[in-house]
């Protein structure tokens, strides 16, 4: 009798593997690169456009395009970068599309819950004064911020993910650090 | 020459030939299953004296985009519909030449683009006797760019008052929104350019090396 | 602008420590950590159920999918420039050009100019394709001679109004990002929408 075989978990599975279980027709597979980059992608595009839904909409559209285009990923082993890309992409086409006063009640943040703990809202509180001030920063300086600071990307990766030159890259994430601080000294 | 003049050059008018055109220029670039009741809507709307012109551009448009049979249908259907009713908006706000096909075209697009139909009337009173199409895309901009429809259409009235006509609205409306893109708020935006009127920058012209580089369309629809 | 020390951009970088910083400069990396620190909360929200639902959607036939292609939004990399804008986009629309002299065409005066650009690096071909070419492809195909990912070209159009998209690599449709002005096409995607001017003012 053949001893049970032991599956690896998703953690063990490394981004070509599941790329390769994708395209040979598991479909199922496709939840693992959900899992494993929704949140990233979600933050990154929720920072870029200042609104959770548009931001929900742009890395589903992504995603969807992403598994569907799968085998145009040329290297599996920056699927990361890919990804970002695409939902990027998604990110500047819908601001391309807004118009520039486009905020409604609907948009604005997200009132903070009376159950909050103090710290919870005070949390809320910084991180809608800090979106306030990215968003007045220009979208490339934005983007530039959020790939270098807050998902972690190295300039190699960043420039897989954007199109542009490192040394392009380099000026733009220096040139956000000098607008968002100023930003923020205008922050209330 | 004037701008109505150069949109009716433009377009086709409507005429008892529009129809074989419309066969003629739509086959080979429509699902074949389409072709008897797009062509059927095209007889409909010249017999009912709308130009023809914009449908069988839609049907074009949608064969070109690889739309399903049916969307296509139902494109230039609505597109005829929007033409109707740009005609009776036309003929209820006093125009002296409500079906003019050029002035029907433009303001049917406008208010695809989301203008209220009652604007029609304003900028009718405000611009008697010349297209209302131009100042209509000037609010469609504005609106687009978060401006409230009513003080836009006052500052087109205005720019109306001190002389501007046809594409000058358009100018209006860039300028308004430039202003927005420096920071100003939409109603010192609005300010700002109702203080400049009529003396709102014109584009730039192109450099003279774009114009010899330009190459011209071959399309196969010639003009009248 | 607030002007960063080169020291807290080195640090920030990863080239040296933090330890190397005066007080001034740290407070200046506080600041931005912190920035960070607080844009680096994550969402609640999860798109994984939707994502599924869609992607575990039977495969459809090609005709089916190219039209739910066609009739989703699609982006493609721009790059944005805070230069472009409506104006500059209605500088897309011809003006007053004198007409004759030097090579190119003759410039009737109910035509005028329009200048087509956009940002496609990897494109093999870039079409515009509208209500001027009667919808049919080939008829004004962009150009990128030094290969930097920008496409241009420049037309002679008739006076007036006309609607049209890009379309990338002979298939992919594209709204026109720098167009400033859209109309719904019918068809759940949006035209550019341009006004050609007179030549004659």
């Amino acid at each position: 009798m053949n001893s049970p075989r032991v599956l690896p978990t998703d953690r063990e599975l490394s981004d070509p593997e599941v790329v390769a279980r994708i395209l040979s027709g598991d479909v199922e597979a496709f939840g693992i690169v959900i899992r494993r980059y929704e949140s990233g992608l979600l933050r990154y595009a929720t920072r870029m456009l200042g609104h959770p839904d548009a931001a929900a909409d742009a890395v589903a559209e992504g995603l969807v395009r992403a598994y569907r285009h799968l085998a145009s990923c040329r290297d599996p082993a920056r699927l990361k970068s890919w990804l970002y890309r695409i939902v990027g992409n998604r990110c500047r086409s819908h601001l391309a599309r807004r118009s520039a006063s486009d905020i409604s009640l609907e948009d604005a943040p997200p009132l903070p819950d009376p159950s909050d703990t103090e710290a919870a809202a005070e949390r809320a509180e910084q991180l809608a004064l800090v979106q306030r001030a990215l968003e007045t920063i220009s979208p490339e300086k934005r983007e530039a911020f959020v790939l270098k600071h807050v998902e972690g990307l190295s300039y190699e990766e960043m420039a897989e993910a954007t199109g542009e030159r490192i040394p392009t890259l380099k000026m733009r994430v220096h040139r956000a650090r000098a607008a968002l601080l100023e930003a923020l000294k205008e922050e209330p | 020459m004037n701008l109505r003049r150069s949109i009716v050059l433009l377009l086709a008018a409507a005429s008892p030939l529009a129809s074989q055109g419309a066969r003629d220029r739509l086959a080979g670039r429509v699902p074949p299953a389409t072709l008897g009741v797009l062509d059927s809507i095209v007889q409909d709307a010249a017999r009912d004296g709308l130009p023809t012109e914009p449908l069988i551009q839609k049907a074009l448009e949608g064969g070109a985009k690889g739309v399903a049979a049916d969307r296509i249908v139902a494109a230039v259907g609505a597109s005829a519909d929007q033409l109707r009713s740009a005609r009776a908006l036309l003929s209820s706000a006093g125009e002296s030449r409500p079906s003019d096909p050029g002035e029907v075209t433009a303001v049917a697009a406008a208010l695809s683009r989301g203008v209220s139909p009652q604007l029609v009337g304003r900028l009718s009173t405000a611009l008697p006797g010349e297209p209302a199409g131009p100042a209509l895309h000037a609010v469609a901009d504005l609106v687009g760019h978060g401006f409230a429809e009513d003080s836009s259409v006052d500052l087109m009235v205005e720019g109306a008052r001190l002389g501007l006509r046809g594409l000058r609205f358009l100018d209006v409306a860039a300028a308004a929104v430039q202003e927005l893109q420096r920071g100003r708020s939409h109603a010192a935006a609005l300010a700002a350019v109702r203080a400049l009127l009529p003396q709102v920058p014109t584009p730039p012209r192109p450099a003279p090396a774009a114009v010899s580089h330009a190459r011209r369309v071959q399309s196969s629809h010639e003009r009248p | 602008m607030s002007h960063i020390d080169p020291q807290v951009h080195r640090v920030l970088d990863g080239e040296i420590p933090a330890d190397e910083l005066n007080a001034a400069q740290r407070e200046q990396l506080a600041a931005l950590t912190r920035a960070a620190h607080a844009l680096s909360a994550l969402p609640r929200a999860s798109v994984a159920a939707r994502v599924m639902a869609e992607v575990r959607r039977p495969p459809q036939g090609a005709g089916v999918r190219l039209a739910h292609w066609l009739t989703e939004r699609h982006a493609v990399t721009i790059s944005f420039r805070p230069v472009w804008s409506l104006a500059l986009a209605a500088a897309l629309a011809a003006v007053a050009v004198i007409p004759g002299h030097g090579p190119g065409p003759v410039i009737g005066d109910q035509e005028g100019i329009a200048q087509f650009v956009g940002r496609f690096p990897g494109a093999k071909s870039v079409d515009v394709v509208g209500s001027f070419t009667d919808w049919r492809s080939g008829a004004v195909m962009l150009r990128d001679d030094d290969h930097d990912g920008i496409w241009r070209g420049t037309v002679v159009l008739p006076v007036g109004q006309h609607e049209y998209m890009f379309v990338v690599d002979g298939e992919r449709w594209v709204t026109d990002p720098l167009a400033g002005r859209y109309v719904d096409d019918g068809f759940g995607r949006q035209n550019a929408l341009l006004f050609v001017r007179s030549i004659a003012r």
